[in-house]
């Protein structure tokens, strides 16, 4: 990563990604188990980090993926469980948060030989693509973020998740927009990926009832320019003026925050004045340096996850996370924190050995509870996490501010 | 309702984008005029020129451009943009193309060199550049410079039809007019003859996929200054821009012209009609009806004569 760093004269906004790539294509094999060399004889077990590695949405992924590392190194130091009876790897692969890079990102964990779990798939389709070989494999999965309230109907025993689903996102943003924001009529698109699919769908249902009129629900599948579908950036033009056409004061977008700053910027650009509001998949600042900040100020993102600086654990965690990482924890890193902490404290209930189908029977039992810097970790029994909560974010003078707790379901 | 209300708005729109593929669809029509081969990597071409663009443009653009300033910023951004466009074209011509045509490989071999190609291209460019979209420092501050029809023209919009036309018409002079041009149409009307009659067949070739790069360098840089650079972004414009120069009739200049106009017309009109995902199945029913009636494309096959 520091040879990384040289190349910011060239190109600043590649730092980021170059860096990256530098450090994913060095990190795995895991750099906190430190060889178990101070005992000897404790085993050492993988967890394993499933997301976007490279790609437009690559950001997210490795907001992740240091925190899954981060979790790992402290675990094996001492400092977040006391002595550990083994020590813990950290592998990681890259999924590109697609379904179809998915199986090959699965057959690849499943190899390594003393794997014990997974945090991930990050995105909602490639997790459906990987849970049938997970689930047959018996390796509990852990995702900090995909939120399709199908995955956890679809009868897989070892899936959890540590967010809400979309069936909590979607109507609590409906909510916010008729109640609070006192919107009328909003025009929903989604990227047509399973995600923003399902968060639309959602959204549509719950819209009517809290009075707020879905104009129409268009599609515009994720652009290849974003490395997010198969859609055409050239659609956001026609789309923008179609939707200044409809008389809507609000945009709904469900999809992800690199296709959302494209089309942000063409709906200012053809005039559209009204209110932008999109989902977690957009909560990144990424999201703001893309579309500009004058595009970008006054957008609602809604999160079901928390932007946890008031926790102390979070400031304990925010330091060490850009220490290790290079840059500042982002949307999910607290998630995928508490995921790896989650599975390492079932581990330890299971004493020296833990075996897989353990640590899926651990995280099921009606007593497991973590506290966690983003929540207390409890699991439903279908793998949902229990007790969801959902919060809106608006950007202000080009960054993210959280602006409080909006809906909250079991 | 759809096509009445605000159709002008649509149209507007449609030609900016037409324009684009327009720039595109000629690197497609140009190498194809002379070697009767699709050239799949063209869309990388593209992609490099966007690339080049933003080095440039991004060099030159300090603070807010305006007046003749941004004039020459977005000249700058087109000739950066051109020049590695062309520069990788000549380079693919030589590494891809080059050695099969010398031992006559069938024309399939050409197809997966392109596709090949094409995929090294990207994954260097997403390896060098990042994984992450770039973006290009306005030249121009953006905004609506007058309404007709009630449609509101900006100066994006102006910018990109400019930009288009000025090099479309220096295309179709010189291979209309040009000693260089006489040679291209030689050879895409009988390469053999051509060579006989003392044309340099390689030369010929080279200069074509240079003149193909510099459009869809150039090209590279206005989409760039629109949505973005990224090492992905050639994909979808590659394939709409070879539909455009089929739609046209391929190897015709003004066909690659006309069907890119039309083209981004019909997806502009499509989108304000029905939902977004289902553009690409109108316009490519559009396509299949026109070649079911001209199965050459509109204007047909003919970069042999005299364009």
């Amino acid at each position: 990563m520091r040879t990384g760093r040289s190349l910011r004269l060239v190109a600043p906004l590649a730092l980021a990604a170059i860096a990256a790539t530098a450090c994913g294509s060095s990190s795995s094999g895991g750099s906190g188990n430190g060889g178990g060399s101070g005992s000897g004889s404790e085993p050492t077990f993988t967890i394993a980090y499933q997301g976007p590695l490279s790609g437009g949405n690559q950001q997210l992924g490795l907001n992740m993926s240091y925190a899954v590392k981060l979790a790992i190194n402290q675990a094996n130091a001492g400092t977040t469980f006391g002595t550990l009876p083994f020590k813990l790897a950290f592998a990681q692969e890259d999924d590109q948060g697609s379904s179809t890079a998915a199986p090959a990102a699965v057959a690849k964990i499943l190899q390594i030989s003393n794997l014990i779990a997974v945090v991930g798939p990050a995105f909602s389709g490639a997790t459906a693509a990987s849970e049938p070989a997970y689930s047959k494999a018996d390796v509990a999965t852990v995702s900090p973020s995909a939120t399709d309230p199908t995955l956890a109907t679809s009868g897989w025993h070892n899936f959890f998740r540590v967010v809400a689903d979309d069936d909590a996102q979607g109507p609590a943003d409906a909510q916010y927009m008729a109640k609070t924001a006192g919107l009328k009529k909003v025009y929903v698109i989604d990227d047509a990926s399973t995600y923003g699919a399902g968060l639309a769908k959602a959204f549509v249902g719950a819209a009517s009832g809290d009075g707020l009129t879905v104009v129409k629900h268009d599609t515009a599948p994720g652009t290849t320019q974003c490395q997010a579908g198969s859609g055409n950036v050239q659609q956001y033009g026609p789309l923008a003026q179609k939707v200044k056409q409809s008389g809507a004061d609000s945009v709904f977008y469900a999809g992800y925050y690199c296709d959302f700053a494209l089309l942000a910027k063409q709906l200012r650009s053809a005039g559209f004045t009204g209110q932008l509001v999109s989902d977690d998949g957009s909560n990144d600042p990424h999201y703001v340096s893309s579309a500009g900040a004058s595009v970008a100020n006054g957008t609602l993102l809604s999160c079901a996850c928390q932007e946890t600086i008031t926790s102390p654990g979070f400031k304990a965690f925010a330091p060490q996370f850009k220490s290790l990482a290079g840059f500042a924890s982002g949307t999910y890193s607290a998630e995928a924190y508490d995921a790896t902490n989650a599975i390492i404290d079932a581990m330890k209930s299971l004493g020296a050995n833990p075996t897989k189908a353990g640590v899926i029977s651990a995280l099921h039992s009606p007593g497991f509870s973590y506290q966690g810097i983003s929540k207390t970790v409890k699991f439903a029994a279908n793998g949902n996490y229990a007790g969801s909560a959902v919060y809106m974010y608006k950007v202000e003078n080009g960054t993210i501010k959280e602006l409080g707790l909006i809906g909250a379901s079991s | 309702m759809c096509l009445s209300q605000h159709f002008s708005t649509y149209l507007v729109q449609g030609l900016a984008n037409g324009f684009l593929y327009a720039l595109i669809a000629l690197g497609y029509t140009l190498v194809y005029g002379v070697l009767q081969l699709i050239n799949f990597a063209h869309s990388e071409v593209f992609m490099a020129g966007g690339f080049g663009g933003v080095l440039v443009a991004n060099h030159v653009t300090h603070g807010q451009p305006h007046g003749f300033m941004s004039v020459l910023i977005v000249v700058a951004g087109l000739l950066g943009g051109g020049i590695v466009g062309a520069a990788t074209a000549f380079v693919l011509e030589r590494v891809a193309y080059r050695p099969l045509r010398r031992r006559n490989a069938p024309k399939l071999a050409y197809l997966i060199s392109a596709i090949g190609a094409s995929f090294f291209l990207q994954t260097m460019a997403g390896k060098e550049f990042g994984r992450n979209g770039y973006d290009i420092a306005p030249a121009y501050t953006n905004g609506t410079v007058f309404t007709i029809f009630g449609a509101q023209v900006q100066t994006i919009d102006l910018v990109f039809a400019g930009a288009g036309i000025a090099m479309m018409l220096l295309l179709d002079r010189i291979v209309a007019k040009t000693r260089l041009g006489q040679g291209i149409r030689a050879v895409a009307q009988d390469a053999d003859t051509a060579g006989l009659m003392g044309v340099n067949i390689d030369r010929v070739i080279a200069v074509t996929f240079i003149l193909g790069g510099l459009l869809g360098g150039a090209a590279g840089y206005l989409f760039g200054t629109l949505n973005g650079v990224s090492y992905t972004m050639g994909t979808v414009p590659g394939i709409k821009a070879f539909t455009a120069a089929v739609l046209g009739g391929i190897g015709n200049i003004r066909g690659a012209v006309l069907g890119g106009l039309l083209l981004g017309v019909v997806e502009s009109l499509a989108i304000s009609c029905i939902n977004t995902d289902w553009t690409d199945v109108i316009s490519f029913i559009v396509l299949v009806l026109v070649l079911l009636v001209r199965p050459t494309g509109l204007l047909g096959e003919r970069l042999g004569r005299s364009a």
